[in-house]
């Protein structure tokens, strides 16, 4: 402060009258003249604050652009992880456009507080035939230690809240054709193993503990699958990770196949839609998605705990715990209204509802479980990358702290 | 008393009293104002943060903020010719050919021989590289974002010739196209990758950038050339204070006319991106002495394009960070809005996000504050729309024209928007203090115009009242000696009482409405106008 009252009066003084009798001239030029070269007698290079240098130093590093393009293909991964997983990190290794812009690598590891984890690797040829054509194989291996479980059916209690360990490996390799621009078409098959054991979260007992094989099939034995689905797209969508307009319609049907036991092999069916309605200059969005999952077995066979639809939590039902429901059959509806409150920030307020039930011809709207709430979706143009959201439903108040947004 | 108070009231009183109290010195009014004789040396490079322009600007209040008259204008309320300014159009209309050619003194990258990629970047959403051409010369290659081909360059090209032929200091930009068989890269060309060093730059390193644009069928990549400024780049000027290392930078900034008036032409233009990094000192020389030259840089973001994608509907309308709009929307659901929201544009992509029907230059706004346009006063405003008035329909159409769009219907609509937010323009600034003009005295007859009847914005006045006045010098006193009520604004004597007065200053009050403006005329070999005050309705 002294410093700058210094430089404040040193500069005023520079700037004080001279008296006639010095005055080289009594013209405005003459004045002007005068002025600069007592100013020439005390010239000071440029001064910087320190936040400016370290500011100025973070732009011409060039920081937040070498972040976003990582180092050697390296780049920082914070969440992703399954919902409850905690806060996660890890990285991402990823090299695109190889073998003649034909070929995309990613691999990834993340872990949380938590002691999730999750292993990636991906090998892909999205752009072949022109972009006509896409292929791909990868692999992912997850550990996620405390996964939540309440019983099956919309009836579970969240008073009987357990929580168990859930290990799967998946190879899967994925073939399709892109007839048009936003339409893809294609099949993925491969192995999932899997596995179960006492959940790590002390507050709750585990999932053995309370529940039998009987009310939680597969609780005592994991089995190994091979699948296959058939999966169409359309996704015409403007920014996939932060949609303002267009929608997202995906089908897939998927046939898993019990390996070991024969007992737990099952089809599933997944239809989910998106619909993003702008006004405003897209200030304003009406974001709606509308999602089913079907499960089905054959006489005598069942779909294990850990594989069934759930539904609860920051992705579908909001005003729930994670996992809150998990039965053989699933819908939700969620309707969000977002609006821009600055450059970076969208606020939300959005309504769920849905339920789980064991057969398709049980589903009925008098029964959905619903809740509300409204949300902060810290944002650039391209991607959601904080989301705040706080759901309100009949068990409470849940608040969810996301790296990702909703749909 | 702040400091900067105390500052600016010691500059007053030293530049229009010093130790006596004559109004007018002996070459008033200054028409340029050499500020290059004295020599400035090597200074540093100054580089400035945009991060911290964006908070000081934001959430603090750099700068004088004292309400006085620009600091630099002479006695007529122009701008003297400086190495900030250089009038044109406004002072002499410039041919529809030097409009056209602008700032450029040749025809661009030259064409004998490939271009030299010198360095690029692969990060950012804006692609680009530098060459060097045939001649040695270095041009920056900016392009148009992909989905709005013609855009962002279209928008630099012409807003560069508007800012040139309104008086500042812009660069050669040229619109090019090329293929690439017209790229070599230079072996000590450098690339920025990720988190590593500079590495050296390869052919595919190129392709990569190239590979991120569109092109047009015939292979071709437009861009734009923005040639290197001459001199060495010393860094930004600032919109407030003024460069400590610079001895001919006495006024500052925030006080200086033309980065006043310069809201005015941003907002004709929509150059939202008016701040400090967007603007080059530069060290030239003169004379056998160094000096310092001011820029205004980088004009992708005017018009509708925003250089990476079509303007923003907020841009123009409402600082990136402003609470009070934040918070109403917030609590209010959105339901509440600024007008910005609802405006609907014209699907043209190579035009963006530009407007004229619910435009209004009172309510135009920068990205963030810029303490020279908070301290704009009407006056400052009125030289700054006179300029904008002063590009006719076919100015417009002429520099636009320049711009490359290949669209038709586009073109029409980005002229077309350009004449209305003019009007707007002069309309309101016109009318906000007396637009009584080229004032003159023609064989001893008083003649003026009223511009702004002149334009169409207001009926002609009915009447003036003129108050003829003898004027003290040195004790800066008017005295009155005659009043006439008249209807015309031409053939207008001299009273003969000040026709035989021998005081070396007399003047006039010309009052029309709630206006007035003073005119100051001094007796030497002949009358010459030496001042010219207008009121206000601030």
């Amino acid at each position: 402060m002294l410093k700058h009252k210094v430089r404040i009066s040193v500069v005023a003084l520079l700037l004080l009258p001279t008296p006639r009798y010095l005055s080289a001239s009594d013209t405005r030029a003459g004045r002007l003249q005068e002025q600069r070269l007592k100013k020439s007698q005390t010239l000071q290079p440029p001064q910087r604050s320190s936040l400016e240098k370290y500011l100025y130093d973070a732009k011409e590093q060039r920081f937040l652009e070498r972040y976003q393009a990582g180092w050697r293909g390296f780049h920082p991964l914070f969440g992703g992880l399954s919902t409850g997983s905690g806060f996660a990190f890890g990285t991402k290794f990823q090299k695109t456009r190889m073998m003649g812009g034909k070929l995309d690598l990613t691999a990834s590891g993340q872990a949380s507080f938590k002691e999730y984890q999750k292993y990636e690797l991906n090998i892909a040829a999205p752009r072949l035939a022109n972009e006509h054509l896409f292929l791909s194989f990868g692999f992912v291996q997850r550990s996620s230690p405390q996964e939540d479980f309440f019983g099956i059916g919309s009836n579970s209690q969240e008073k009987d809240r357990t929580n168990f360990l859930l290990e799967d490996t998946r190879y899967e390799g994925t073939l399709g054709v892109r007839p048009l621009r936003n339409l893809m078409i294609g099949g993925r098959g491969g192995i999932l193993n899997t596995n179960t054991a006492s959940g790590t979260d002390n507050r709750f007992p585990s999932t053995e503990e309370v529940f039998s094989p009987t009310t939680a099939p597969g609780l005592d034995q994991q089995p190994d699958y091979t699948y296959g689905a058939a999966f169409a797209e359309y996704d015409s969508r403007d920014a996939p990770l932060n949609p303002r307009s267009g929608g997202l319609y995906r089908i897939e049907g998927a046939q898993y196949s019990d390996r070991d036991f024969d007992s737990y092999s099952f089809r599933r069916m997944d239809i989910e839609l998106q619909q993003y309605l702008p006004f405003f200059n897209q200030r304003r969005v009406i974001a709606m998605r509308g999602r089913l999952q079907l499960t089905d077995t054959e006489a005598g066979k069942q779909v294990p705990f850990y594989l069934l639809p759930v539904l609860g939590g920051s992705e579908d039902l909001r005003g729930f715990r994670e996992f809150r429901f998990r039965d053989n059959q699933s819908i939700v509806f969620n309707l969000e209204y977002r609006w821009e409150a600055f450059s970076g920030l969208d606020m939300a307020i959005f309504g769920d509802a849905g339920n789980v039930f064991p057969r398709v011809n049980d589903i009925k709207l008098s029964e959905f479980e619903t809740s509300y709430g409204f949300g902060f979706r810290f944002n650039t143009a391209k991607s959601v990358f904080i989301r705040l959201d706080f759901g309100f439903g009949r068990e409470g108040t849940h608040t969810f702290f996301k790296f990702n947004h909703v749909f | 008393m702040s400091s900067r108070i105390f500052i600016i009231i010691v500059w007053v009183i030293s530049m229009s009293t010093s130790v006596n109290a004559q109004k007018f010195l002996d070459d008033d009014p200054l028409i340029v104002d050499d500020d290059r004789l004295v020599d400035v040396g090597a200074p540093l490079r100054r580089g400035l943060s945009d991060y911290y322009d964006f908070f000081q600007n934001t959430f603090d209040t750099p700068g004088d903020r004292t309400r006085t008259g620009a600091l630099n204008a002479n006695t007529l309320g122009e701008v003297p010719d400086s190495s900030w300014f250089q009038n044109r159009h406004g002072r002499k209309r410039m041919t529809i050919d030097e409009l056209v050619r602008g700032p450029n003194r040749g025809d661009g990258p030259s064409r004998d021989g490939v271009w030299t990629v010198t360095d690029g970047k692969t990060e950012g959403v804006t692609p680009g590289f530098r060459i060097r051409d045939a001649r040695g010369d270095v041009y920056l290659i900016k392009f148009d974002p992909p989905g709005n081909a013609e855009m962002a360059t279209a928008a630099e090209v012409i807003s560069t010739k508007f800012f040139f032929a309104a008086g500042y200091n812009v660069p050669e930009n040229y619109l090019v196209f090329f293929q690439r068989s017209d790229l070599v890269v230079d072996p000590q060309a450098k690339v920025s990758v990720g988190l590593q060093r500079p590495r050296e730059m390869t052919d595919s390193d190129l392709d990569g950038i190239l590979s991120r644009l569109d092109k047009s069928p015939d292979g071709r990549y437009r861009a734009v050339a923005s040639k290197f400024l001459p001199g060495s780049l010393i860094g930004p000027f600032k919109y407030n204070g003024t460069r400590s290392d610079d001895p001919n930078d006495v006024i500052p900034h925030e006080h200086r006319r033309e980065l006043r008036g310069l809201q005015i032409l941003s907002a004709w233009l929509n150059h939202d991106d008016s701040r400090d990094v967007n603007t080059q000192d530069t060290v030239e020389m003169e004379g056998g002495r160094n000096y310092i030259r001011h820029y205004l840089i980088d004009f992708g973001s005017t018009l509708g394009s925003g250089s990476v994608s079509p303007q923003k509907p907020r841009a123009g309308w409402e600082y990136l960070w402003e609470p009070r709009p934040v918070v109403r929307r917030i609590f209010t659901l959105g339901l509440w809005d600024s007008p910005w929201i609802r405006i609907k544009y014209p699907d043209l992509p190579s035009i963006g996000r530009f407007e004229s029907k619910v435009f209004d230059p009172t309510q135009w706004k920068p990205e963030y504050p810029n303490p020279a346009f908070l301290n704009a006063l009407p006056d400052d405003r009125y030289w700054a729309a006179k300029i904008v008035m002063s590009f006719t329909d076919e100015d417009i159409r002429a520099i636009v024209g320049t711009g490359g769009l290949t669209d038709p219907p586009a073109e029409d609509y980005l002229i077309d928007v350009l004449i209305e937010r003019r009007n707007k323009i002069g309309r309101h600034y016109l009318n906000d203090v007396s637009s009584i003009d080229h004032i003159a005295l023609d064989d001893g007859q008083l003649k003026f115009e009223h511009l702004s009847s002149v334009y169409g914005f207001s009926p002609s006045p009915s009447q003036y009242t003129l108050e003829w006045f003898r004027f003290d010098n040195e004790k800066d006193e008017k005295t009155f000696v005659h009043t006439e009520l008249i209807s015309k604004n031409s053939g207008l004597p001299v009273p003969p009482v000040l026709q035989k007065d021998s005081s070396p200053y007399f003047g006039v009050e010309i009052r029309h409405e709630t206006h007035k403006v003073s005119v100051f005329v001094l007796r030497s070999t002949s009358l010459r106008i030496v001042g010219i005050e207008r009121s206000s309705n601030e």
